[in-house]
Formats: C-alpha cells, sequence, structure tokens
C-alpha cells in the first residue's frame, strides 16, 4: 500500500483558494480517482466529480501535476512520486474544488450538433457493418446499422490544455470545432454542411485557434481536435477560393 | 392550488426517472444528489442495455421487465446507447447443455434471439475464442451510465425539476408521524436549509437503508459490489456473454473505444468504502481470456466498482437475490408521506418509476396517468442548455 502526500486546490465562489494536504493510503495498483477517493473520505466536503471510472463519462477530468487528464485511467505507477498535487481545470468556472461548472461546454457541443453515437464506419476487423436483421426479422424494429459512441467523451481537457482559450474570451474550443468538424464530416446535406462551415468560420471560430496542438496532446482518446480543425480551415479556404471564381458555394 | 410538491433523495437512475416521471405528471420535483449526478451505483456498471437474455432462465420477472424496457428505450432515449445486439456463446459442453434452456427462458419471456452457426459468429465477431461450440444472438444493447441518467433529468428539468447535485440530505423532517421534507447540507455554500414537501422518495440506492435510517425506518437493501475491468481496446462488436446462469466474469460489455469485462459479486457493508480484492480483477481478466483470447494481449485502462441496492430476502445467495424492484410505502411502518423504491436496475429505470409514480399520485389523492412510455427524451447536453 504506497503512502501519498497529496495536496488538492480548495475553493469555494466566496473565499480564497487554498491547497489542502491529505495523506492516504491506496492499494498498489490504484490509479488516481482512487486517490482523489481515499481524500474525500477524510473530507466529505471535498467536491470532485466522477462516475464510469473507466473513461466513458468524461466527468472526472482535472489536472494532476499541472497536466490534465482523466485520474480514473491513470495508474499511480505512471506518477512521478507519491507527492501529487490535483487542481481543477482550467478555462471553466469552478463551482467547488475541483468541480467546474461545464454548462457553457455542453451548450456549445449542442450547438455543435455532433451526435453522440455514430453509425461505425467499419467494425473492429476492418469490414464494413451488417445491418441486425434479428429484430428486423421480428417485426420489432426498424433496419439500422450497428452504431458507436463517439471517440470524445466531452470531458473538457482540451479547453483546459487550450492556451487560446487562457488568453482570449469567446473562442469555441477544441472540442466544439472538432464536432462541428465531425458533423460536416458526417452530413450529406450541402446546406447543412454549408451552415456548419459558417459556425466554424465566424468569429470564435477556427481561425482564433493559435495552432499550438495542446489540444490534440492531452486528449484522453487520442482524438485529434487540432487537426479537426485545420481540415476545417481548409475547407474554408477551398471554398473561399472557389467563390472568388465563380463557383459559389 | 399548487401542485404537490415531492423531494427525490438520489439522481442515479432510479432517482432521475422518477423525477421525470412524476415531473411530467405535472407535479412540483426537486431532485437532491449528495455528488454529481449519477456517480456512483448508476455511474460505475455494466453499461449492460439488458435484452433479458441474461436472467431468461434464472429469473424471468427481470428477464421480461428488461426486454419490455430495453425496446422502449430504444424509441425515447437518444445519444445514449449503442444498440448492436448480443451473442450468448457456448465453449463448453456444459454451456451447450444450458443452451435449450436459455431458448425455452427467451420464448418464456418474448425475447427475440437467433442461434448461430460458430463460423456466423465469428464472421461477426472475428476475436471470439474459436472454438465456441453455439452462439445465440439477443438485442443486448449498450449504455454510456452518465448520459442515459442525465437525459431523464434534462428532460425532468425542462419541465420544471428542480436538480440539486451536491446537496446531501442530513434528516429527514418530521411532523405528527408524517415525513413534511429533508433538511441539506449544500457543500457548495456549506450550509444547511430544509426543503419542504407532501412527500419524500428515497432513490438513495445502496444508501436507502441510511437514508430511511433517518426516520427510524428499516429497508431491506443488501448493498452488493461488483466489479468492472476495462480494457485498452474494444475487441468486440456486440455485447459477449457466455451461454450459462450468470456467474462472475461471464460478460464482456463493448464501449466506444473499450471492452468491459464483468462482474463479480460480494455483499458489503458501507457502499462508501467498497475495497477491491486484488483477485477479482485477475479473476476478470482470465474469465475474459476464455470469451475473447486476445485480451490477453491488451492492458487494461480502468477498474471500478459500485454496490448493487439489491433486496434483501431471506436464505438467498447474493448471485440468486431478484435482480427486481420493488416501492416501499412507509406507511406500513406507520410513518406518511415517505416511500422507497429499490433494486432493478439501469435497464429498467423508467419501469420502475412508473410504478413508483402510480404510488406516489395515488397516494396524494391524484388520478394523473404515467406519460413516459412515449415522451421522448431529451439529449443529455440539454441538462445543461
Amino acid at each position: 500500500m504506497p503512502k501519498l502526500h497529496v495536496r488538492v486546490l480548495r475553493q469555494r465562489p466566496d473565499t480564497q483558494a487554498r491547497y489542502d494536504h491529505f495523506d492516504v493510503e491506496v492499494p498498489d495498483d490504484a490509479n488516481v480517482i482512487d486517490v482523489i477517493e481515499a481524500c474525500w473520505r477524510q473530507d466529505q466536503n471535498l467536491m470532485y466529480r466522477h462516475a464510469c471510472h473507466h473513461a466513458s463519462c468524461g466527468t472526472c477530468a482535472v489536472r494532476v501535476d499541472g497536466k490534465e487528464v482523466l485520474p480514473c485511467i491513470v495508474p499511480l505507477t505512471a506518477c512521478k512520486s507519491t507527492d501529487l498535487v490535483i487542481e481543477p481545470l482550467r478555462n471553466f468556472p469552478v463551482v467547488g474544488d475541483l468541480v467546474v461548472d461545464v454548462s457553457a461546454f455542453f451548450q456549445r457541443q449542442a450547438a455543435a450538433g455532433m451526435v453522440i453515437t455514430r453509425d461505425a464506419e467499419e467494425t473492429i476487423d476492418g469490414h464494413p457493418f451488417q445491418p441486425s436483421e434479428l429484430l428486423q426479422s421480428d417485426g420489432k424494429l426498424e433496419r439500422r446499422h450497428y452504431n458507436r459512441f463517439e471517440n470524445c467523451v466531452e470531458c473538457g481537457i482540451c479547453l483546459s490544455a487550450c492556451p487560446t482559450l487562457s488568453a482570449t474570451d469567446g473562442f469555441f474550443g477544441p472540442a466544439g470545432l472538432a464536432a462541428v468538424h465531425r458533423a460536416w464530416e458526417k452530413s450529406t446535406n450541402a446546406t447543412e454542411r454549408a451552415a456548419l462551415l459558417d459556425l466554424a468560420d465566424r468569429d470564435g471560430g477556427v481561425w482564433q485557434c493559435h495552432g499550438a496542438y495542446e489540444c490534440s496532446e492531452a486528449c484522453p482518446q487520442e482524438f485529434d481536435p487540432a487537426e479537426a480543425i485545420m481540415d476545417l480551415r481548409r475547407a474554408l479556404i477551398q471554398r473561399k477560393v472557389a467563390a472568388l471564381f465563380g463557383g459559389g458555394r | 392550488m399548487p401542485a404537490p410538491h415531492v423531494v427525490i433523495v438520489g439522481a442515479g437512475s432510479t432517482g432521475a426517472a422518477c423525477a421525470h416521471d412524476l415531473a411530467l405528471r405535472g407535479l412540483r420535483v426537486t431532485v437532491v444528489e449528495r455528488g454529481e449526478f449519477s456517480n456512483a451505483t448508476t455511474g460505475r456498471n455494466h453499461c449492460l442495455l439488458h435484452s433479458g437474455g441474461r436472467y431468461a432462465v434464472t429469473d424471468q420477472e427481470s428477464a421480461i421487465e428488461c426486454i419490455d424496457e430495453n425496446l422502449l428505450l430504444r424509441k425515447i432515449m437518444p445519444d445514449a446507447l449503442e444498440l448492436n445486439d448480443g451473442l450468448f456463446v457456448a465453449l463448453t459442453e456444459e454451456d451447450l447443455g444450458f443452451k435449450a434452456r436459455f431458448i425455452a427462458g427467451c420464448e418464456a419471456c418474448h425475447i427475440p434471439y437467433r442461434e448461430l452457426t460458430p463460423a456466423q459468429a465469428l464472421a461477426r465477431e472475428p476475436l471470439l475464442n474459436p472454438k465456441l461450440l453455439a452462439a445465440v444472438q439477443v438485442p443486448d444493447g449498450v449504455f454510456e451510465p452518465w448520459r442515459f441518467s442525465m437525459a431523464f433529468l434534462a428532460t425532468a428539468r425542462s419541465n420544471g425539476a428542480v436538480c440539486r447535485s451536491y446537496t446531501e440530505v442530513v434528516e429527514l423532517v418530521r411532523q405528527n408521524g408524517s415525513v413534511t421534507g429533508v433538511k441539506v447540507l449544500d457543500r457548495v455554500t456549506g450550509k444547511t436549509d430544509t426543503i419542504g414537501c407532501d412527500l419524500v422518495v428515497n432513490a438513495a440506492g445502496p444508501w436507502a437503508g441510511e437514508v430511511a435510517g433517518f426516520g427510524g425506518i428499516e429497508v431491506p437493501v443488501q448493498p452488493t459490489a461488483g466489479i468492472m475491468v476495462t480494457v485498452g481496446r474494444r475487441m468486440n462488436n456486440m455485447v459477449v456473454n457466455r451461454l450459462d446462469k450468470p456467474s462472475d466474469g461471464d460478460i464482456v460489455v463493448p464501449q466506444r473505444t473499450t471492452s468491459i469485462i464483468g462482474t463479480t459479486s460480494w455483499t458489503v457493508t458501507d457502499p462508501d468504502a467498497i475495497d477491491i480484492p486484488p483477485e477479482h480483477i485477475q479473476k476478470m481478466l482470465h474469465k475474459g481470456i476464455e470469451l475473447i483470447p486476445e485480451i490477453a494481449t491488451v492492458t487494461t485502462r480502468g477498474v471500478g466498482a459500485a454496490a448493487r441496492p439489491l433486496i434483501k430476502r431471506a436464505n438467498e445467495d447474493e448471485r440468486d437475490v431478484s435482480r427486481t424492484f420493488e416501492c416501499f410505502d412507509h406507511k406500513r411502518d406507520g410513518v406518511e408521506g415517505f416511500v422507497s423504491i429499490s433494486g432493478g436496475k439501469t435497464t429498467t429505470a423508467r419501469g420502475m418509476a412508473e410504478k413508483l409514480g402510480d404510488l406516489v399520485t395515488r397516494k396524494l389523492g391524484l388520478s394523473v396517468a404515467c406519460q413516459t412510455r412515449t415522451t421522448q427524451l431529451l439529449s443529455y447536453r440539454l441538462f445543461y442548455a
């Protein structure tokens, strides 16, 4: 059972932020979320978010030793020492301690319109999915393709890591723009595709990104928001060039 | 006269679905959750949208509840379900011997099924153990548990419900033998306040006994932990189950970019202090590898455990305790204005809430029918709208 010394940034809307110290013991194979829970058992006023403990819900994102992570999938063995500093995400309003307000974030995600489940482009062995005939033959459900959740878990880590967001107000943020990109990629409707490009093109859109690629670096799901932003820029340039030479949209 | 006010304690899938049911019936609803919404039993579960196949032989009451709700949720819940079916796979002669009973169980519980040859199963699931002897396909699915609860809460909120996270019930307020409110501690402000109401619903899951205890009442809930081991790569398209009675490590649920192996079952006294026995993790991996040998080649991504709120009945082993649910009207304990709901499964949350809503409206002297069967739920994201 490793003994850990943990410093957690504590705050409430009306109080000065401070670091509280916790000495905890957790099993050898524990993940950082287990450390946060051990701290909470000592002080149930400690506010933190968590649910699934396997990087699907995206709620538990925090900074550990200054780096954005999902603590549910970071083993202690991956930490540099037995001293840990745990802080909330940056670029979000803090509700209390490690809990940030994700309201504005989810409003932007909803505006981007990315569906959270996608039709899987291919199976794990690289073949196209077949529709499920099971319920169809039973007459209970319509014909449909297999689907799966998007890789993005909407954890907010990329927003916390984004230097543009730290410096400027109104930036749509990497996850939101990546969602616009996914929706644009997926859509076959020309009007909808044009509207999504308009969304990427407006103030706070893809042109505001400084191209630091910190978002893609920090993403726990190996999603690549920075590349999605660059791809939207390319599409916008193409559209502008086409319009210039009379091609229209 | 304003509509009656109901306070729901706990915002896991049960509390969230109850909030939706009661708000839709026109009641004023406040739901309080001591941490993040859906942070415990629902949040940390298997993510299996049951077809009922798992209980088709051993617990047909639960199996029927599961298939009915499964077919219904497909129509009303957006953005929170992967609907890829499930396979029950026979690896041994003993498993094969179970097949006839399994199929009879599916028929008895109106669960659609189809037998696949080993070659057909392998064509759909190339990483399955190639030594499989038979497979049966059923309409299992997968949900994202936090988003599942948030879809109910988003819809409840749009119908006027107040949803408070980080708000812990510390006392039941009583007057002349009736519960008339709850005293809560708001973890953000550090202040306690009293929320008055006409009725309190205890939907605290494995903590239901603790909440009922504030009123000096016993609820026969047996917190029973289970472990989930998640591996670093998605190994299957469909849910893969062992064709046998439910036992440890007999299911691999694919979700998003991962697969989740589950589960075990052991009784715990304190649902806040679940120590995961290390041998359980090894057992999950070992049993998972039997179903999908390539699990041996991938890393473990996350390990979690939470307690299920099973209903205790005399002389039952925890594996045999029914996974169905019960509503308790504490009038039977001499207390008015207080009901508990426990047991059940995330898959059946809507159905549980319907029964609870019927009980609550009856107690409040109202006659409003449940409308949740046909009401489209909002996307989880709109909770924050």
